[in-house]
C-alpha cells in the first residue's frame, strides 16, 4: 500500500512500488515532452491530429494514451454533447495543444500585445525551467530499486511543482473546467468497467492528486 | 547609456515637475498579478506557492488562496509593470493560472 510524504528529520519520505513509481515517472516523462523546447518537433503535428506516435516507449502505452490526448480519455469519458471532436481535416493548421495554453497561459487578458510579448520573452524559458524541473523529479524517482522513497528538499520542491504539471495536462485531458467537473466524470464512468480507460485515467489523476496533496502539506512550512 | 538626470526633468518649470513626478508614481504603481481559480490546483499548493514565492504569512497566503477559490480570482501583488510580470512569470513556473495587467 502507498504511503503519502511526510517530513522526517528534514528529508520528505513516502512509499511507492514499482507500478507507482512508473506511473508518475511514465507520465513526468511524457510532459517533459510535451514542454521542452528542444523536443518541440513540428513535423509530428502533421499526422494523426497532433500527438506523436514515435515517442520512446518507456512509459507503456495506456500512458501515452492518457496524456497524449488521442481522444482516448476524452471522447471515452464523454457520454455528453459537451465532447466535440475537432475537424481538422483540411490545411488549417491545427491550434495550439490546449494543455499547453493552460501551462503558458495567456498573460494579460486586456492587452493582446502585451501578451504577445510576456510570450515571446518568457515561453521559452519556462519551457526549459519545467523542463528541467522535470528532469529532476523523474531523476529523483527513476533511480530507486525500493519501495521507500526518501528526497532531500530540492528534489521534494521539485516533485511537487512537476506534479502540478502532470495534472494540469491529464486534467486538461480529462476536460476538467470546473471545480467539481471531477465528482461529476467520476460518476459518468461509475458504471463502466474498471479497465475502461476513462476509469483509469480518473484514478491516476485521483492518485496524483493525493500524492500532490501529502507533499505539499509536508513541504509548507 | 542613459543619464544621470531625465531630461524632461532637468528642463521641466517647478510646477510641471510635480506632475510629472505624479505621473511617473502613477505609471509606476497601478499594476497587478492576478491568479485565476482553476480545477486542478490543490488549496494547499496554491497556499504553500503564495508562502514560498512572496513570503506570505501562512494566514495572508491562506487567505489569497480562498480568495482565488471562492471569487474566482485573487490579486496577489501590486507594483510597477516589469515587476507583476516577474511575479506571473514566477507563478506560472509554479503552474498557477497567473495573468498581470493594469489596475483600474
Amino acid at each position: 500500500v502507498a504511503r503519502g510524504f511526510k517530513r522526517r528529520d528534514g528529508r520528505y519520505v513516502a512509499k511507492l512500488d514499482t507500478v507507482e513509481r512508473g506511473l508518475v515517472v511514465g507520465l513526468m516523462e511524457q510532459v517533459r515532452e510535451l514542454v521542452d523546447p528542444e523536443l518541440v518537433d513540428p513535423e509530428a503535428v502533421d499526422s494523426d491530429g497532433g500527438a506523436g506516435d514515435d515517442r520512446d516507449g518507456g512509459a507503456g502505452d495506456e500512458f501515452d494514451q492518457i496524456v497524449a490526448g488521442l481522444g482516448g480519455v476524452g471522447l471515452g469519458v464523454s457520454l455528453s454533447a459537451a465532447d466535440q471532436a475537432p475537424d481538422l481535416s483540411g490545411s488549417v493548421p491545427p491550434p495550439r495543444d490546449p494543455a499547453l495554453e493552460r501551462i503558458f497561459p495567456t498573460a494579460n487578458r486586456e492587452d493582446e500585445q502585451l501578451a504577445a510579448e510576456f510570450r515571446r520573452l518568457t515561453e521559452d524559458g519556462l519551457r526549459a525551467r519545467k523542463s528541467a524541473n522535470l528532469t529532476t523529479a523523474i531523476d529523483a524517482l527513476a533511480g530507486i530499486e525500493e519501495q521507500k522513497i526518501s528526497l532531500e528538499q530540492p528534489q521534494a520542491l521539485a516533485l511537487l511543482i512537476a506534479l502540478t504539471d502532470v495534472r494540469l495536462v491529464l486534467g486538461e485531458r480529462l476536460g476538467l473546467a470546473r471545480d467539481d467537473d471531477f465528482e461529476l466524470l467520476e460518476e459518468q464512468v461509475s458504471g463502466l468497467p474498471r479497465d475502461d480507460p476513462a476509469v483509469y485515467a480518473l484514478a491516476v489523476y485521483d492518485f496524483l492528486t493525493w500524492l500532490q496533496e501529502t507533499l505539499a502539506h509536508a513541504l509548507t512550512p | 547609456v542613459p543619464s544621470a538626470v531625465p531630461v524632461e526633468m532637468s528642463i521641466a518649470p517647478v510646477e510641471q515637475e510635480t506632475v510629472s513626478t505624479d505621473e511617473l508614481a502613477e505609471a509606476d504603481v497601478p499594476w497587478i498579478t492576478l491568479v485565476w481559480n482553476d480545477p486542478v490546483n490543490l488549496m494547499s499548493y496554491v497556499t504553500f506557492v503564495f508562502q514560498t514565492y512572496f513570503g506570505y504569512s501562512k494566514t495572508k497566503a491562506e487567505r489569497l488562496m480562498m480568495d482565488v477559490h471562492t471569487k474566482g480570482r485573487a490579486v496577489v501583488s501590486t507594483g510597477a509593470r516589469e515587476r507583476m510580470e516577474t511575479d506571473t512569470e514566477a507563478l506560472q513556473g509554479y503552474g498557477l493560472w497567473a495573468t498581470f495587467q493594469k489596475d483600474v
